[in-house]
């Protein structure tokens, strides 16, 4: 998802510390082993089956770093091209003499640490890696057992080159993902922050729409307080129809307890509200959480119901329902007829029984 | 359980701390010209009402908020001594509808529709029917958690319907079927939310009479299954 500052920013870290594995696998192997390969050319046994070797290790970086770069996956059978990168190993060993075992000739054991960086890069967690640089090491270790060379200065070389390379090759690996994964939380933070700051600031218009309105019911409240203290006849059917439409406001507003109003129930809302205060009695009940639908939808769904809530004389009860992939909206209101306009992707169903008409709306359509 | 209502009228215990609401229930319970509910008891808090003839009172009437606290937690404990809980509030959002049927009250009014429904919904709880007025049908229907149980489409139609609150003659006229099936649907719903969660005396009563009335048959009380034990079937 391109519109995603988190997978973009995280995205941009994972890419440079893949490439830069790359380039450090392909200056190593050009650099250094390709020179130890010509410079040992004639101590090898079989120099050709080292060059082999080292063709081998180009097919397998490059495969790895297609499916880093390209299908940003791990490769296909992945301990495949891990068993021929061991391979590499076992041959140049075997093409070394005894003499030249871990010395500059036999330069796979060190360098395909960095094909392991390469084709286990997508793995979550460094265990394979781990297990992959553990078994170059006991190749190495048992290659040079077999040939009776295991001395204890041959043992010490092997130490010190099997702790450089797995530390540069292991260190690099944790690091650089331990970076993406640092870069793509602190992208993920600021992404919330940013969130909160426009649901704090919509929140904050709400309260203050509510307060108003709130101060609006206490006038009118206190108006009716009043005329009944002042002796006003409860029995006057105007003073009941007033007191009627001033509780159901009351309880409209305590029953708005949604910090941040959906797009449609706030037009839903907002229209009630002008309904009462033409002393109409509303109920507004919405429902599930509407899913976010493109403003043609929601006004294709709202048109119909606001039509009737507006033409409502005394009462009207508005429901919302979203659930299970649907959004219905519907309105039951004494209200006069209407013509309805056709709406792509919407059905609108019309229902009048008496003195009360009823309009409901669905989406989508089916 | 207490004693067989219906012998006399219902007798109803209300707890409001509003003594405006009481008087409103008063009128209410007057209007209706069966006069099928007597008011025997009423006070500001739980104690005070079940210390006199509230005790054995067929039903209480239980507004959700006493005094700025809200006493849903307690509902469970009374309907565990056997009572009928029919809760009334203004808190109508389906959580608390939700939380308050779960703790096993007979059934929940919302404040904006106690009138047209309170006498009828009162007599159905204390004869241990079905009874879902119009916004806990919404409540029902908004339910998400996986526990939920599973409704077929006529029945979440007639639910939805209802909710929107035609009535119950123009809901059966809508979907095509007589207006007792679309008590049948909606009643059914009840009960199969009474068939789930914690056990309650209130429950197993509806059960039991929903066998009596007809509604279910036995061997359904066990084939119930929830939405959450058949993850193929839609929502």
């Amino acid at each position: 998802m391109t519109g995603d500052p988190t997978a973009y920013v995280a995205g941009r870290y994972e890419r440079g510390s893949s490439v830069a594995a790359l380039v450090i696998a392909a200056c190593w192997h050009v650099g250094y082993d390709l020179t130890a390969t010509v410079t040992n050319w004639s101590v090898y046994r079989w120099p050709a089956a080292v060059a082999g070797a080292w063709l081998a290790y180009v097919v397998i970086g490059v495969a790895g770093a297609h499916a880093l770069l390209r299908t940003r996956r791990t490769v296909t059978a992945v301990w495949g091209f891990a068993g021929a990168a061991l391979g590499i190993d076992v041959i140049v060993l075997a093409a070394c003499p005894p003499g030249e075992m871990l010395g500059p000739g036999d330069w796979p054991w060190g360098s395909i640490g960095w094909l392991g960086v390469i084709l286990f890069w997508w793995r979550r967690g460094p265990h394979e890696l781990i297990v992959f640089l553990a078994l170059n090491g006991v190749v190495m270790l048992a290659g040079t057992a077999l040939n009776g060379v295991l001395d204890r200065i041959s043992l010490a070389r092997f130490l010190m080159v099997l702790v450089g390379s797995v530390t540069l090759q292991l260190g690099y690996s944790v690091a650089t993902h331990a970076l993406t994964s640092a870069a793509r939380r602190a992208a993920q933070l600021s992404a919330a922050r940013a969130e909160a700051a426009a649901a704090r600031q919509v929140a904050e218009q709400v309260h203050a729409d509510r307060l108003s309105r709130y101060a609006q019911v206490r006038k009118a409240a206190a108006e009716l307080l009043t005329a009944l203290a002042d002796g006003a006849d409860p029995a006057d059917p105007v003073l009941r129809r007033d007191c009627a439409t001033g509780a159901a406001w009351l309880r409209r507003l305590i029953a708005e307890t949604d910090d941040v109003p959906d797009p449609l129930v706030h037009a839903l809302r907002a229209c009630a509200y002008d309904a009462e205060r033409r002393g109409v009695v509303v109920s507004l009940l919405p429902r599930g959480t509407v899913p976010e639908l493109p403003l043609d939808t929601r006004r294709a769904l709202t048109e119909a119901p606001l039509e009737a809530l507006s033409r409502a004389r005394s009462e009207a009860r508005v429901t919302v329902f979203a659930g299970a992939g649907e959004v219905v909206v519907s309105v039951v209101a004494d209200a006069d007829d209407f013509p309805i306009r056709r709406i792509e992707g919407v059905r609108i169903t019309k229902y009048r029984e008496g003195e009360v008409l009823w309009v409901e709306s669905r989406w989508p359509d089916r | 359980m207490g004693r067989e209502p219906l012998a006399g009228p219902v007798t109803l215990a209300v707890v409001d701390d509003h003594p405006i609401a009481i008087d409103g229930i008063r009128t209410w319970l007057s209007r209706d010209p069966l006069g099928r509910v007597e008011l025997v008891a009423s006070g500001a808090t739980i104690e005070s009402v079940l210390r006199g003839p509230g005790a054995t009172a067929d039903v209480l009437l239980l507004d959700l908020e006493l005094h700025g606290v809200m006493v849903i937690d307690r509902i469970a404990e009374l309907c565990a001594e056997g009572r009928r809980v029919v809760v009334y509030s203004g808190h109508e959002d389906a959580e608390t509808i939700l939380a308050v049927l779960d703790a096993g009250a007979s059934t929940f009014i919302a404040k904006s529709e106690n009138e047209q429904y309170c006498v009828d919904t009162i007599v159905a709880a204390a004869t241990d029917r079905p009874s879902v007025p119009p916004v806990m049908a919404g409540a029902y229907l908004s339910d998400t958690r996986p526990q939920r149980p599973r409704l077929s489409d006529r029945e979440r139609e007639a639910l939805l319907l209802w909710f929107q609150s035609m009535s119950k003659e123009s809901v059966a006229r809508r979907m095509g079927i007589s207006e007792a099936t679309v008590r049948q649907y909606i009643d059914r719903v009840r009960v199969k939310y009474a068939k789930m969660g914690r056990p309650a005396p209130t429950k197993t009563a509806l059960l039991a009479r929903a066998i009596e009335d007809g509604l279910i048959q036995a061997h359904e009380i066990r084939e119930y299954r929830s939405f959450a034990s058949d993850p193929e079937a839609g929502p």
